[in-house]
């Protein structure tokens, strides 16, 4: 059959662009129909976690970093690898402690904590990849969190005045703030798990974080943001820290409702090698609903 | 054929198409709500709606006491109506008596002690359902049913019939709109209703009869949800556009019937269905209209962002980003092949009037064209001009859309806050669909090839929303079109992927399987309306633990569940933390994308596997 006897070549001339339009709804029609279907089948089974997990384990050295691409997959990860992400790693600072990674990714995402490095190793598990990186890892000489207990906590008033607050098992208590604490807290900043020391805020005291002796290396990497949705949501105000070095300050951060996970990398090469004092200083425009998280690390 | 038998058969075929396709809508929600879990509002409106039916018992007794006073005090009206009247009942008063009607009575023994009102026995029912909240739903669904019958007849007046059926099945066969439509929930039923006053509005432009209706039918909106408050705004846009040949000859537009009705009757309807409004009109009306006008900004996802708060008036680009989110959200929501469609059909509507090309026949039908001579009055008031269809349909879509972009609008998030635009969104689609049969039948020769083009095109296109839509089940809410790449493309996107807490549903056997021996029980989002509701459906056992909501009750849990919405993450790592591991005991998933999670504490190193949908 001629396709002039089907289809009519004068009104097809006359009105290409309309035609192609609605030829262009068909296959669209056809396209998402298609997609529809078949999508669905892309998705990584049970199986492909399984897999790929086994793949991690079998290689995985304490240390190692295990994260999921896109991010929102993290729970099946967990699921499969949770006892290999220990809270500690799941609130970590940042990724630069860690010279290897495991990457299980999902259509062709990548993760944040691998951007920028080769994979060493790769390997396909269905609908799953998983990948090793490889990097010379940050050497942390500090970890502000772990030593938690070895600081020295104190509220300074307006005047001038500083109230020491005491130790407890696992906390600092302010006895002119009974409301008040620092500890060592898993916290939610930002909608992301961090591993943190906590503070909430009252009055207008500055709350001092100390510690002493502490052995430096080139840099001094410091987090810092707001704790828990409802509170940033509730409150006005905005937390500085400030961060000082045997009384010199290296700088702060600002963290306000919006600011989420603040990382600031300050240099201390020039004091790499020595041990000195490290003072975390808090003060806030309206301590309402405020509730501060904090970490840091002294890299080489 | 004699001509009395085709006029008779010409009356009754109206009728029958959006019937069946009535029908066909309420047969499929039926036969796929008792996938998807309960909501959490839905659950405090069973709660409201059976307290509801508990004031027409009271009133029983009252006139069976010769006392019929009695139930209009306003201690006993508040005693029933009071629950949940930040919203208004028509909805709940409807799902309340359906539940009275149609449920399978399991109310005395155990479960008695489960309902919010006193259960004197055993009820005599018509027993249609097994489960209660399926009761309760009916008469939601059953007005998703008409409204789809209602998207037909009002397509009808503008495309021929399978361009019509075509808008009707597109109008439900959208993931987001068909979660809400088999929920006993307001949203999908102040769609319905916007389109019933819409066409009721549509149709007093040439009719009084309908200027009447109209204000009977917005008093019914009004009772459904406060989104009623905005459909006069989106109308009288129309009708001045509509009229504009009236001010350019500076001459003031009379104010239709259609407008007074609404403002008489509205109100006198509203107040005739909401006893809690009876013993202080003035007060209560405003305490309701306060609280939706000054209502708090919701938690939601967009664009990988947590937003609850305004951004400062400083951040321009920020307050930009929050004024797409409807626009964004429709275009990543709705199947792509219906916003095509659409995108043709407001073309098509937009060049309506230029057109001059005679030879071409014209793809959309004149709707009601003036007669010759005839003058308008406040009671036709369109009785003289066209009656602009472009811009009717232009105002229903953008005028929610735009609504929710305003600054001023406190921060929702969901498309439900603006599906009253969808039916007739599907209908623009419906205009298109037209179109495309119009260019294939132009450019197709054999006739009876050209006879079969319009069913066949209105199969072929409605398909792809249809498959969506099944894709989508249960998790409507979760899911993207294919401009979004899907349930995953929306995560990746970071799109809000659920709220309400309904998701548990397919985690229940398991936690029925896994309850801990101290029965304590963290439902986090499942509200304990939702949880009773569960145990009345026979999905839980009696007794089932609950430790109540808030953060602190966390660590006093033995089992928990978070849902997976952003700001929800700090329910998660307080698990974390009482529980001493991130690792999830079990995850609910969906094409691989997670909505729930549940932790165990002390739970072995469990062999695991997500759950499917």
């Amino acid at each position: 059959m001629k396709a002039s006897s089907l289809l009519d070549a004068d009104s097809f001339r006359r009105h290409r662009l309309a035609y192609a339009c609605a030829a262009g709804i068909v296959v669209l029609a056809l396209v998402e129909t298609a997609n529809a279907l078949l999508a669905p089948l892309r998705a990584p089974t049970d199986r492909d976690w399984r897999s790929a997990a086994a793949a991690v384990r079998a290689g995985f050295r304490p240390g190692d970093l295990v994260v999921a691409a896109p991010a929102w997959a993290d729970p099946l990860l967990r699921m499969h690898l949770g006892d290999l992400i220990p809270l500690a790693v799941a609130g970590r600072l940042d990724a630069a402690r860690f010279g290897r990674i495991w990457e299980i990714s999902q259509r062709g995402a990548r993760a944040s904590e691998s951007e920028g490095i080769r994979p060493a190793q790769s390997s396909r598990h269905g609908a799953l990849t998983l990948r090793r990186y490889e990097r010379p890892a940050s050497q942390v000489s500090f970890d502000f969190v772990a030593e938690w207990s070895r600081a020295t906590v104190s509220r300074v008033a307006p005047g001038g005045q500083v109230s020491l607050c005491s130790r407890v098992p696992d906390r600092f208590e302010c006895a002119d703030a009974p409301a008040q604490s620092v500890k060592a807290e898993l916290l939610e900043i930002d909608t992301s798990p961090h591993l943190a020391l906590a503070t909430s805020l009252t009055g207008d005291a500055t709350t001092v974080v100390e510690f002493d002796r502490v052995p430096l290396g080139r840099e001094l990497a410091v987090g810092a943001g707001l704790h828990n949705v409802w509170l940033r949501k509730s409150g006005k105000g905005t937390v500085s820290l400030r961060v000082l070095v045997q009384g010199r300050e290296l700088g702060r951060i600002q963290a306000g409702s919006l600011t989420g996970w603040t990382l600031g990398r300050f240099d201390t090469s020039t004091l790499a090698g020595r041990s000195e004092s490290v003072r975390f200083e808090i003060t806030t425009d309206d301590p309402s609903a405020r509730y501060l998280g904090f970490a840091a690390e002294a890299r080489s | 054929m004699t001509a009395e038998v085709g006029q008779r058969r010409g009356w009754r075929r109206p009728w029958i198409v959006p019937l069946a396709l009535a029908l066909a809508t309420s047969g499929w929600l039926l036969a796929v709500e008792g996938h998807q879990g309960l909501a959490r509002d839905e659950a405090q409106y069973f709660r409201a709606g059976e307290r509801y039916w508990g004031w027409f018992e009271a009133l029983g007794e009252a006139v069976r006491a010769r006392k019929p006073g009695r139930a209009f005090s306003r201690a006993v009206v508040d005693s029933f109506w009071g629950d949940n009247h930040e919203h208004p009942p028509l909805m709940k008063t409807l799902y309340g008596l359906s539940w009275r009607l149609f449920h399978r009575c399991d109310c005395v023994g155990a479960k008695q002690g489960l309902h919010p009102i006193a259960v004197h026995g055993k009820h005599r029912t018509l027993p249609l359902f097994s489960r209660e909240s399926t009761a309760f739903r009916f008469p939601a669904i059953l007005l998703a049913g008409l409204g789809v019958g209602l998207v037909y007849g009002f397509a009808r007046r503008l495309v021929g019939p399978w361009a019509a059926a075509g808008a009707a099945v597109l109008s439900v066969a959208q993931p987001h709109y068909f979660f809400h439509a088999q929920i006993s929930c307001f949203d999908a039923p102040i769609a319905v209703m916007a389109l019933l006053v819409g066409l009721a509005y549509w149709k007093s432009l040439r009719s009084p009869r309908w200027g009447i209706l109209c204000g009977v039918f917005y008093g019914f909106a009004l009772a459904t949800k406060h989104n009623a408050w905005l459909i006069p705004c989106f109308l009288v846009v129309h009708y001045l556009w509509m009229r504009r040949g009236d001010f350019l000859r500076l001459r003031p537009a009379r104010v239709p019937l259609a407008f007074v009705s609404m403002a008489s009757l509205g109100p006198i309807v509203l107040f005739a269905l909401w006893p809690w409004l009876w013993h202080a009109p003035v007060a209560r009306a405003r305490e309701w209209v306060n609280r939706h006008a000054q209502h708090e900004h919701y938690n939601f996802e967009y664009l990988g962002k947590n937003w609850n708060l305004p951004p400062p008036p400083a951040q321009t680009g920020r307050w930009l980003l929050r004024a797409t989110f409807p626009f964004v959200s429709t275009a990543f929501t709705v199947p792509v092949t219906t916003l095509a469609l659409a995108a043709a059909g407001a073309l098509v509507l937009a060049r309506r009037r230029r057109k001059t090309d005679s030879t071409d026949e014209p793809a959309v039908i004149n709707p009601e064209p003036p007669a010759l001579g005839a003058r308008a009055s406040w009671l036709r008031p369109g009785a003289d001009v066209d009656l602009a269809p472009g811009m009717f349909l232009a105002v229903q879509i953008l005028g929610p859309l735009g609504t929710l972009a305003l600054p001023a609008t406190p921060i929702f998030g969901g498309v439900k806050h603006f599906l009253t635009a969808m039916p007739f969104l599907a209908m623009l689609a419906g205009v298109g669909l037209a179109w495309v049969t119009q260019q294939a039948t132009t450019l197709v020769r054999p006739s009876r090839l050209r006879r079969a083009l319009p069913a066949a095109l209105a199969t072929l296109l409605c398909l792809p929303a249809v498959a969506e839509t099944q894709r989508s089940h249960p998790d409507g809410i979760g899911h993207y079109n294919l401009a979004a790449g899907g349930f995953a493309g929306g995560a990746s996107l970071g799109m809000n992927r659920q709220f309400w807490g309904y998701s548990v549903l397919p985690l229940l056997p398991w936690i029925k399987a896994h309850r801990p021996p101290s029965n304590r029980i963290y439902w986090h989002d499942v509200l304990h309306d939702a949880v009773m509701m569960y145990v009345r459906d026979g999905r839980l056992p009696l007794g089932i633990g609950d430790t109540g909501v808030g953060e602190s009750v966390v660590a006093q849990s033995d089992l928990g569940i978070v849902i997976l919405e952003k700001h929800f993450a700090v329910y998660e790592y307080l698990h974390w933390a009482a529980f001493q591991t991130t690792r999830p005991a079990q995850v609910y998933a969906h094409e691989g994308v997670p909505f729930v999670v549940a932790y165990q504490r002390g739970a072995p190193p469990p062999r695991q596997e997500p759950l499917p949908p």
